[in-house]
């Protein structure tokens, strides 16, 4: 391949190697982007969090800032547990610049106690082989790519986390 | 009150579907150039509104707020409407819904519905990264989830594991849609055929998908025309061909809603077509000819469960044993479908429209003998939406 005459072209960032702000596969999470950044503060902390409703008692997921049940914003923040069980799993080859390949991905289903029912989610430190139907898995929480912000006069830096599950070993 | 009016689609036509090297308004000028050979007399002038359904931006398709340049590059001049809708794989069946409504209510006359999507860009990384953007973005795509083969296969080993779906059922559904769309011209497997030991021996995908079980990735765009009934009988000889009823059922928008207890059952297109049917005052048996959304094979079996074809369970025995094809109880994606046409996202529901005009009104490829009353689905999103659509000869009385 020819090489990229990339200190010429303006407006294509990802290819000039930068922050490729509409390409951003990540969350924006700073409590400067959202309302929920509760959520991503406690991941960076290994929790597992989301929004309970103190009117209904409804559990949401994703949190938010109104009740989906009720629309109450009488909300508390609760911890979910960290487990669930692999219901089917699969790999891709090719998945989306970032992710490695083959991509595992699992249909993960939860104990009758726990808010949630089912979740997709991607699995990592492992290899399909290793994984079965059945299998329990745990959160597990990594580093994404930071992201700049205007701050007044100031660019300031967002570290990001984001989640996905590993296998319990 | 004024009386309700009737809605009624009377042609169409689409450009060529699959790998392009052409933008989106250049597959739209070609689809208007299609529908102009449909519908011999039509001119942009008889046209009052315009509903246009895309979903992807940027490098894929320009602007957004893109109505307005569709209806330039048409030489359309709305009047009524024109407005760009966005629901993703069934965002022209959703204009088609939309449509009706404003001819029924007498704001609209004469509305063109069309779609269309680039989903090829010059880099094959870049199609599968803009995908993610088809998820609830901060929650299923930071997953990795952008393409649906992981979560469609998660979807066909639960059908496999409670229902005892097998491969080869699946590969009846690839089969008979290649059939179907071997002499459509503008299908991007137009001229490919596939036998079960092609089939069998596919590169895998995503277990159990192999390459056939997927539809492609496809560029292309759509137009079909509605209008009140007065109109149309001043604008074409053929029959007209009536929207009866329909129905579009949203239950969630990432993972954790699904809505049922396992991804094998799908409650919300049961209840979408429930709504259609309803209104059409028609059950699944009356349904003469339809368009299922076989985003992937095991799709299409689920979907002749939940739309009353077969019983619950039994859409793989459905499909294998012929029910779908031309002379089969419900004749299924009879112009070869998502799987063989492709699919650019919102064009696919127009594309749809197109045919069951034609099936309705006697003159399709692949004709469907007596053909009275159809039915088109699309599915969209994480498998969160069903859009339906009842097609008649005539009105509901």
């Amino acid at each position: 391949m020819a090489e990229l005459k990339t200190s010429q072209i303006v407006g294509t960032p990802y290819i000039d190697g930068k922050y490729a702000a509409i390409l951003d596969m990540w969350p924006l999470e700073a409590p400067e982007c959202n309302r929920i950044y509760p959520f991503y503060d406690n991941l960076k902390q290994g929790r597992w969090t989301t929004t309970k409703c103190k009117k209904c008692g409804n559990i949401d997921y994703p949190p938010g800032v109104a009740c989906t049940n009720c629309w109450s914003d009488e909300l508390e923040w609760i911890d979910l547990p960290k487990t669930g069980k692999i219901v089917a799993v699969t790999e891709m080859a090719g998945p989306p610049t970032g992710f490695e390949s083959p991509l595992v991905m699992a249909w993960l289903g939860f104990d009758k106690s726990h808010p949630l029912k089912h979740l997709l989610v991607r699995l990592i430190n492992c290899r399909l082989a290793d994984v079965k139907a059945g299998d329990e898995v745990k959160l597990v929480v990594f580093e994404v790519p930071s992201h700049p912000i205007d701050v007044k006069k100031e660019t300031k830096v967002c570290d990001r986390v984001y989640y996905a599950f590993e296998p319990v070993k | 009150m004024a009386q309700k009016k009737n809605a009624v689609i009377i042609g169409g036509g689409t450009s060529k579907f699959g790998v392009r090297a052409a933008t989106i308004f250049d597959m739209l000028q070609e689809a208007a150039n299609a529908m102009s050979k449909d519908i011999p007399g039509l001119k942009p002038k008889d046209i009052d509104g315009l509903i246009f359904a895309s979903t992807t931006a940027g490098r894929n398709s320009n602007s957004l707020n893109t109505a307005p340049i569709v209806a330039h590059r048409l030489g359309l001049k709305p009047s009524s409407i024109c407005v760009r809708v966005d629901t993703l794989c069934s965002g022209s069946n959703t204009a088609i819904i939309l449509a009706t409504g404003l001819i029924e209510s007498g704001i609209s006359e004469v509305v063109l519905v069309c779609g269309a999507e680039k989903l090829n860009m010059p880099q094959r990384w870049e199609s599968v990264f803009m995908n993610l953007i088809t998820n609830d973005h901060d929650w299923d795509s930071g997953m990795g989830l952008a393409v649906p083969p992981p979560f469609f296969t998660m979807i066909a080993q639960a059908h496999m594991k409670k229902y005892g779906t097998t491969k080869e059922q699946m590969g009846a559904v690839s089969i008979t849609n290649y059939q179907y769309g071997f002499n459509n011209v503008n299908a991007q497997f137009g001229g490919k055929t596939l036998n079960m030991d092609e089939y069998l021996a596919a590169r895998t995908v995503c277990d159990p998908f192999g390459l056939n079980d997927c539809c492609p990735v496809t560029d292309g765009a759509s137009c079909v025309i509605l209008a009140s009934e007065e109109r149309a009988k001043a604008m074409t000889n053929r029959p007209l061909v009536y929207i009866r009823g329909t129905g579009q059922v949203a239950t969630h928008g990432m993972s954790a809603h699904w809505p049922a207890d396992t991804l094998a059952d799908w409650p919300h297109l049961k209840k979408a077509g429930e709504i259609a049917y309803k209104a059409a005052q028609l059950t699944p048996r009356d349904i003469d000819v339809a368009q299922t959304h076989d985003c992937f094979s095991i799709s299409e079996i689920i979907e002749v469960e939940e739309l009353g074809f077969c019983k619950k369970g039994e859409g793989g025995a459905f499909v294998a044993s012929g029910q779908v094809k031309v002379d089969g109880q419900t004749p299924t994606n009879t112009d070869g479908g998502l799987l063989a046409v492709g699919h650019p996202y919102g064009a696919t529901g127009a594309r749809q429209a197109v045919e069951v005009c034609k099936q309705l009104q006697g003159r399709a490829l692949n004709q469907v003998k007596d053909a009275k009353f159809a039915l088109t689905h699309n599915l969209s999103g994480l498998c969160a939406q069903h859009t339906v659509v009842v097609y008649g000869t005539e009105p509901v009385k």
